[in-house]
Formats: structure tokens, sequence, C-alpha cells
């Protein structure tokens, strides 16, 4: 049997997204033990990256519990859309960067959490570079 | 076994590698612990002094007795020497005669011998007076009524404790076994499986700048509040001036009595204590130094024609320096930087990174007159695809205007007027992109 694995799918690759924009795809578990889970949940969240402390704050949030529906339902992928923000845009500076993803997080009723997420560009601004004083 | 329960850390934020499920145990433990130790002093304050107060005020019998004995009772504690009054009364219930030894129901020693020895002075040998004595057990009684000051006083100790601690634990309790995700998204009540027509107006994570839109100019549209940096930088190194220098003086009053006192000369605290005794002469002298840059030069003012900022738009700026100086220059330079908050054990450290800058102007060897302020105005312009403005617990991205100015003969300074910059406006097209690429996703559903 080979490794599980979460796939996320954005309807529209490879493109930076704008703010007011939706962002959707779909997103499906392959090769998992579908009764052993206990819960998912899927994100559009942004988190920061670098020298500080991470921060992050999630724009869409759904959790869906084994006690919900029947564990067959974690078979089907799962269709997502969020409409994104004006801010935070996604930035790639030199001791901050701040990332957009998509995050898919399982929680098997035995063992540590899986997650898994994929990246997406909010926005489209230039590399920041450092400067002297 | 070590990849899944881990319980040390050894990396910062995300990055972590210790067990969360552990770490969120120890915080319930230790909120816990902290919830019944506060309780247990709670218990023990109101059942030692708070409710035998209120028995004596509202239940004990008033009667008469007579003074047999005084002294000053004395106990040994770890923070020497407490005291007491004890009087030796002798009064009579039902017929029955009770001796006993008191003054207040608590029977607390604390410090302080002249207090108890002025209360005993108050009370004559054989001399009668009232007293009050418990109706269930009536070889208690007591010469005072009233409340404590010091059980009311103490009682804050563990109230704290059980606040702290219960307030901890439920948090704790209610985000247990919750991914960061499901945390930060509290509330939220979304549903990300159907498609939603929200756009918001506002901008998440953009400092609104309130502050910075409340005063008008006097030539252009706003006038920009200064940064109080450079005031909390005068303000600190006085502060830290004045314990540093006050330490060194205490300590060093006693080695200059013990370099002129009787006996053999103290070379050794003298010696140590001549490096300390220089920081604090620099200290000294870096306060003056703060103190001349802060109030030695004239106000600053900057004007702008609007706020908040977007990339790509042209503003007008005016920066109008007071004083009575001979400038070697004064620059005004529009800058960006990151800011990044980290914790490493106890200590919070914030570093800056400067990731643009762009002169806007620099004047060159001129004199400003006493009521004739130097006025210089330019425009500016933030690049489009520059980083907005943005705040969040750890990470921020500011922008201000410095204003930099090279006085003759007298230290630079340096004064900061933050500005916000919000994202790129142009968002006429960008409804419409999402509608075009809403229906085409749509379609492929």
């Amino acid at each position: 049997m080979s490794e599980p694995r979460v796939i996320i799918d954005f309807d529209e690759n490879d493109r930076p997204f704008q703010p007011g924009e939706t962002i959707s795809g779909e997103c499906r578990l392959e090769s998992f033990d579908f009764e052993e889970i206990k819960a998912v949940e899927v994100s559009v969240l942004w988190y920061t990256e670098g020298k500080g402390d991470e921060d992050l704050d999630v724009r869409e949030f759904r959790r869906i519990s084994a006690d919900d529906l029947n564990w067959n339902e974690f078979r089907r992928p799962w269709r997502f859309a969020a409409v994104l923000p004006n801010s935070p845009l996604t930035y790639d500076g030199v001791i901050l960067k701040i990332r957009w993803c998509v995050r898919v997080r399982i929680f098997p009723r035995r063992g540590r959490e899986i997650v898994d997420e994929r990246t997406f560009v909010l926005g489209e601004l230039k590399a920041a570079q450092p400067v002297e004083k | 076994m070590s990849r899944s329960f881990r319980v040390y850390q050894k990396k910062r934020g995300n990055r972590r590698t210790g067990s969360r499920a552990l770490g969120s145990l120890g915080e319930l433990v230790f909120f816990g612990i902290f919830f019944l130790a506060g309780c247990a002093g709670l218990v023990l304050i109101v059942a030692t002094v708070l409710i035998p107060e209120w028995r004596v005020n509202h239940e004990f019998v008033e009667t008469t007795c007579v003074v047999r004995g005084k002294e000053i009772g004395s106990s040994s504690g770890d923070d020497g020497d407490v005291y007491r009054p004890e009087i030796q009364i002798e009064y009579e219930i039902a017929g029955k005669k009770y001796v006993t030894t008191t003054y207040d129901i608590t029977g607390s020693y604390s410090s302080g011998r002249e207090d108890k020895q002025a209360i005993l002075k108050r009370f004559d040998i054989g001399g009668k007076y009232a007293c009050w004595y418990d109706p269930t057990d009536p070889k208690v009684a007591v010469l005072v009524r009233g409340y404590s000051l010091f059980g009311w006083l103490i009682l804050a100790v563990p109230v704290v404790f059980v606040l702290v601690g219960g307030g901890g634990f439920i948090y704790r309790l209610l985000h247990w076994g919750k991914s960061a995700e499901h945390r930060a998204a509290g509330n939220l009540a979304t549903d990300l499986f159907e498609r939603r027509g929200r756009a918001s107006g506002d901008f998440p994570n953009v400092p609104a700048g309130a502050d910075m839109t409340n005063s008008p100019g006097t030539r252009l549209k706003f006038r920009l509040p200064i940064s109080t940096t450079a005031t909390l930088k005068l303000v600190s190194i006085g502060v830290f001036c004045l314990i540093w220098n006050g330490i060194v003086l205490g300590v060093g009053f006693f080695v200059w009595r013990g370099l002129f006192g009787p006996g053999p000369v103290q070379w050794v605290p003298l010696l140590f204590l001549i490096p300390f005794a220089l920081v604090g002469i620099f200290l000294v002298g870096l306060f003056f130094r703060q103190l001349l840059i802060t109030t030695g030069v004239g106000q600053t003012f900057v004007e702008i024609s609007g706020h908040p900022l977007f990339p790509g738009e042209q503003y007008d700026l005016l920066v109008s320096q007071a004083g009575r100086l001979r400038m070697n220059s004064l620059s005004a330079i529009l800058v960006c930087e990151e800011a990044a908050t980290y914790r490493q054990g106890t200590n919070t450290r914030t570093e800056t990174r400067r990731v643009f800058q762009r002169e806007l102007f620099n004047r060159k060897s001129f004199d400003i007159q006493r009521g004739l302020p130097l006025e210089e105005g330019c425009e500016m312009e933030i690049p489009v695809g520059m980083m907005h403005s943005f705040k969040s617990e750890n990470n921020e991205i500011n922008w201000k205007i410095v204003i930099a100015g090279n006085v003759d003969r007298w230290p630079d300074f340096e004064r900061e007027f933050p500005v916000i910059v919000y994202p790129s406006q142009r968002t006429e097209d960008r409804g419409q992109r999402t509608e075009d690429r809403g229906q085409r996703a749509e379609g492929r559903g």
C-alpha cells in the first residue's frame, strides 16, 4: 500500500490571485484508511515565516468530523472556494515572509496528525532586498 | 517513538519539534496547580481570618473583664522577630469564671514591637474593660472587634492565583486538541464548500492609522504625527542612567568610608568600582546628548497631501524645520522597514531590517533663523509592487518619512513620521475578473 497523501488542486494553477478574487479547487485523500480518520480540517490562511515568531490568520475554515458524516464521505473529493481579502498580500521579504495557502489537516484516530498545504500567491509584489541605512 | 513524542523543543515558532499534546498537558497542570493553590489559600484566609472576624462582630457577646496580666509575645521567623500583645483577662459567664490570654481573634504576630507596647499601655492591670466572648465556647474572648486591613489585603493574593490559574486552565481546556488554524478561526462561521460572494472592502492587518489624519495641516491636507521613539529613548536612557548611577554612588559611599575610615585602606572595592563609575559617566554623557537632540533642535513638522498612501500615486510633502541652526544638511527619506519580534527563553527581541529607502530631498549648507523656519516641499510616490503596511502579533512592516539633520557643531538628529501604505488600488477591474473567473470555474464544476 502506498503512502497516504493529500492532494490539493486549484481550478486555476500557477497564477497570482488578486484581492477580491475567489480561489477555488478541490482536495482529496489518497491511500488513507478512511475508517481511521477522526476529522479533517481545511483552511485558507496566511502565515508568516522568517526571523519573528510565526503569526497566522485563517480566512476560511471548515472542520469535518467523522461524527458528522459517514467515513465513506472522506473518499470523495471536496470542493472549496474562498473570496480572498484585500490584505495581507504575499510578501517575500528579508526577515519576514507572508505566505498564503490552502492547508488540510487530517486527524487520525491513532498517531500523529498529517498536514499538507499548497501555497498560492495573493497580489503581485516584488521581492524585497535589504538596503543599507 | 522519539519522532512522535518529543519532550524537549529545539526550535521556535511553527518549526517546533516537541510534543504539542505534552506541552498543552503541561500548561493544564501548571494552571491547575496555580488554581488549586489559590483555592487553598482562599479557604485558609477565609477560615482563619475573615469568618472569625465576622463572628466576633456579629455573634460574640459583650461582657466585662478584669486584666490580670500583660506582656508582649514574640516569635522568631525567617524575617526576624515578630510580636503580638498578650493580655490575660478574667471574666465570669453564668457564674463560672474564665481566665484567658487574648487580644484580637486572629492572634497573629507582626513586626513592630513599639506598636504592641502602645497597645499594652492602654490596659492597666486590675482595670475593668469591655470584652466579647464566644457564646458557643465562652473560654474564647477578645478585647477588640472590627476587621483587620491585613486580612482583606492578603485576600488579593489567592484571588489572583484563582483568577489566573482558573482562567488559564479554562482557556487551555477550551483549546485542547485544537489545531493552530482552528484556534485562529475562532468563531469564524464560514462554509468553504459553498461559493460565497463576500468581498470585504476592509484591509485586514493593515494598521488603521487614525491618528495620522486627525491633525489638519496649514499648507497641505494632513500634518503627520511624530514618532515617540526619540522621547521614549530619552526617558529610557534617563531612567537607566539614574538607576545605574544611584547604585554606583551608593556603593561608592561605602567604598569611600572604607578608604578613609579607620583600619587598612580597602583598594580592591575601589578598583572594582572604577569600571562601573566610568559606565555611569558615559551614561550621563549619552543622556545629555539625547537631551540635546530631542530638545535642542527646533520642531520639525511634516505635512502631506493625502493619507493613507497607495502605491503608484503621487503625494505632495512639506517639511518645516524650526530653530536657530546652521545646518550642514537636511534630508527627507522615505523608508520601509521590516520588524520581527521573537522570543529566546524569557527574552523578547525585535529585529528590524530596512528594505526600501528613497531620498526625497537633501539640502546642504544653509542657516535657519529663529521665527523663520525652513520650508521644503517635494513630491513622493510609493513605487508600485512595494509591500503595504502590515501588523500582526509578532511581525510588522512599517513605512515612515525620516527627517535627518546634520547641524554644525551639534549632534546629528533623526525624526520619524510614520505613514500607512495600503495595497495598490488598481482594483477597478478586479471585481469583473473575479466574476469572469467564477463563472468559468462554475462551468467546469
